[in-house]
């Protein structure tokens, strides 16, 4: 089990009563996004489609790396990493 | 509201008009309560090389580092500009589709490389459509 920090972006830190990061103890990052949900309700709506994936516009970081490129949400943590939750930013005219 | 400093906003125009006739995009961080201030911003790279005179995909990883920059501050990510080239600066279908709630989109009309005008805007996330809000220029206090 490991303690990580996991950074909250702005439009999400209504669900969190407004904090910008959050402490949490898990293995991977999808059981820290799960406590997370079941701590903050809706949290996993924004973020996780059926709670098995990360959704399409939904960009997560462990440390410098995109779970995308890793093993999504069954990659490993270690204590003392963050977990940075980004919005995807894209649109035009 | 949004205030941006007429400085920073002559620099983000700068960029826009630098890139025309492709869209451009970038971060704006300041402070965040009923009412922004924008006290930096950040050009970001537009992935999005395919159709980059219509389109912006934000470059993820540099948003990470640009987040990264300031947690040491007391200011955030508090919104986003891009620009419009030959189109008026009003959210199109496909930024209201991608927008998220509580960041400002700033957009920036460029016609024939010059800007034209600039307007902000926040969703409302209910109605999934963007409401103007106001934007003020003048030197921070």
């Amino acid at each position: 089990m490991s303690s990580v920090t996991v950074k909250i972006p702005t439009p999400l830190r209504t669900l969190t009563y407004g904090q910008a990061e959050v402490k949490v103890e898990g293995a991977t990052v999808g059981e820290i996004l799960r406590k997370l949900d079941a701590q903050f309700r809706g949290f996993g709506d924004r973020i996780l489609d059926d709670g098995k994936n990360v959704k399409r516009f939904v960009n997560v970081f462990v440390n410098e790396d995109n779970i995308r490129d890793k093993q999504d949400l069954d990659t490993e943590v270690q204590t003392g990493d963050t977990i940075s939750i980004l919005p995807s930013i894209a649109g035009g005219k | 509201m949004i205030t941006i400093p007429t400085s920073l906003l002559r620099q983000i125009y700068d960029h826009t008009e630098a890139s025309y006739p492709y869209e451009c995009c970038g971060l704006m961080i300041g402070t965040m309560g009923q009412d922004k201030t924008v006290h930096a911003f950040r050009r970001c790279k537009n992935l999005n090389t395919v159709r980059a005179n219509h389109r912006y995909d934000m470059d993820p990883l540099y948003m990470l580092r640009v987040e990264r920059e300031f947690e040491s501050s007391p200011w955030d990510i508090i919104g986003i500009y891009h620009s419009h080239p030959d189109h008026p600066s009003r959210p199109s279908q496909t930024d209201t589709d991608r927008g998220w709630p509580d960041y400002s989109y700033v957009i920036i009309s460029v016609q024939q490389g010059t800007v034209a005008g600039a307007q902000s805007w926040v969703l409302d996330e209910g109605q999934r459509k963007f409401d103007e809000e106001p934007l003020i220029t003048g030197d921070s206090k």
